[in-house]
């Protein structure tokens, strides 16, 4: 028994998602179209004889089968950045447009931002934002190396960012992480009710901020890396009931083709959500052999 | 300088295109159209490069990429801006071979067998290897010290090949 049996009524295949918490998780890395074409990274991956495979449902993703992935050539060139694989999916459902204008409100360490950047051609701009100086290191280190030059950085308190109005922002939030437990054992066992409560204070105040800085039309993605109702589905409700005072939101299909995910709840803890969180997607570790991910889309106005 | 001006005060400060690329001419014969599309911005002692847009007015911790360090003289290129621009080099570019290669993205200081640094001045170098841009190099006497950023060196292994 442990944290994760609260869970047991909402994850398909019970077992085999406990299995598989103890199972490690492969490297995988994203080719960075900024500095290279992929057919050229490659080919460089299988002259080396560099164990490589691109996921199935993302040709810019490779599993990699090496040891310290981080300190080969192509990752020190900023060819390739190693990255988690559903930590791909964001951007994608986020869906920028080269010339538009961005916002990642919790950007660091800058993987999604610089696969952003590369989405965009590195036309446009996008503010990645960082409250932790600590944590603004890593991401300008990451989007240097990468070759991310329409990025700018800003150092606010994301439910306090002053002013802009974006094409689309995300939301990637801080979260207990229990879909990271394969990549780092542990996380699970220092899971608890009370800490997704405090989380969820804070998620709601970005979500909020994030869809008063959007223009009309435009897109918030919510993301987490975490199996908890009460960061994830709650958290946009927690939006949604309050979205006239933004200007409305409704929420749009997130769907990845060829990960499968399953849908968002409807309910909790015997409280009833809205019927549109199906849209949202929940991404568990034992259907695509993966970490676990939570992502949702949302339509302002 | 007085206490007001933007270097005590550590704000961005825009710069002109032709100012910037004009010391990349200079020193390495990089056009000035490889420097098209960007903005450049000059903050304390450091230049930075974006790519062109409408910056909304936050208070920016970054913008783009430092490209340069003008805190001593000659100014200093920074390894990501030549990964960007050093490609374009046409002077004090250096080709290196996979031993010295090696030992130049572990950080270290190698002395040069001279066909290598041909054409080179003293001071600092593109420093190539393959057709990549590895970073910047400072050369002088015969020897090359290597700049890459700690974060980004290889770690040296004995007996480990270059790819």
């Amino acid at each position: 028994m442990d944290f994760l049996d609260r869970y047991r009524d909402i994850v398909p295949d019970w077992e085999a998602f406990r299995a598989v918490q103890s199972r490690p998780l492969k490297s995988s890395a994203r080719i960075n179209t900024l500095k290279v074409e992929r057919a050229v990274l490659l080919e460089r991956l299988e002259k080396q004889g560099l164990d490589s495979r691109p996921f199935q449902w993302y040709p810019l993703g490779l599993k990699l089968d090496v040891e310290s992935p981080g300190k080969l050539l192509e990752s020190l060139l900023g060819f390739i950045h190693i990255q988690e694989e559903l930590s791909m999916v964001p951007p994608l459902v986020l869906d920028p447009r080269p010339g538009e204008s961005i916002l990642d409100l919790c950007a660091s360490p800058g993987s999604k931002t610089t696969q952003i950047s590369a989405m965009m051609e590195n036309r446009g701009l996008i503010i990645a934002n960082e409250p932790s100086l600590a944590r603004v290191a890593a991401l300008r280190s990451n989007c240097e190396r990468l070759g991310a030059m329409n990025v700018a950085i800003t150092r606010y308190d994301g439910r306090n960012f002053p002013r802009g109005l974006f094409h689309r922002v995300l939301v990637d939030a801080p979260c207990s992480a229990e879909g990271r437990e394969r990549r780092g054992p542990g996380v699970i066992a220092r899971g608890s009710c009370r800490r997704s409560l405090d989380l969820q204070a804070l998620q709601i105040g970005l979500l909020k901020s994030a869809l008063r800085l959007t223009r009309p039309g435009g897109v918030v993605v919510y993301s987490t890396c975490t199996y908890a109702p009460e960061e994830n589905e709650m958290v946009v409700q927690a939006l949604l009931d309050e979205a006239s005072e933004y200007g409305g939101a409704r929420l749009e299909q997130v769907r990845i083709p060829g990960l499968q995910e399953c849908p968002g709840l409807e309910e909790w803890n015997g409280a009833s959500l809205s019927r549109e969180m199906r849209s949202a997607a929940r991404y568990y570790p034992h259907i695509n052999d993966t970490g676990g991910f939570f992502v949702a889309k949302i339509i302002k106005g | 300088m007085s206490p007001r001006s933007s270097r005590a005060r550590n704000v961005f400060e825009p710069l002109e295109m032709a100012a910037v690329a004009e010391l990349w001419k200079e020193r390495f014969a990089i056009p000035e159209s490889a420097f098209s599309g960007y903005r450049f911005f000059r903050k304390a002692r450091s230049i930075w490069a974006v790519s062109d847009s409408q910056l909304p007015g936050l208070s920016y911790e970054a913008i783009g990429m430092r490209i340069m360090n003008c805190k001593d003289r000659p100014w200093k290129p920074t390894t990501c801006a030549l990964q960007i621009f050093g490609s374009y080099a046409k002077k004090n570019a250096m080709h290196l071979r996979a031993d010295s290669a090696r030992l130049f993205l572990e950080g270290k200081t190698q002395e040069l067998d001279p066909a290598a640094a041909e054409g080179c001045e003293s001071g600092y170098v593109v420093v190539f290897y393959r057709g990549d841009v590895l970073g910047c190099g400072l050369y002088s006497h015969g020897k090359l010290v290597s700049q890459i950023p700690k974060e980004r060196r290889l770690a040296g292994r004995e007996g480990e090949d270059m790819p």
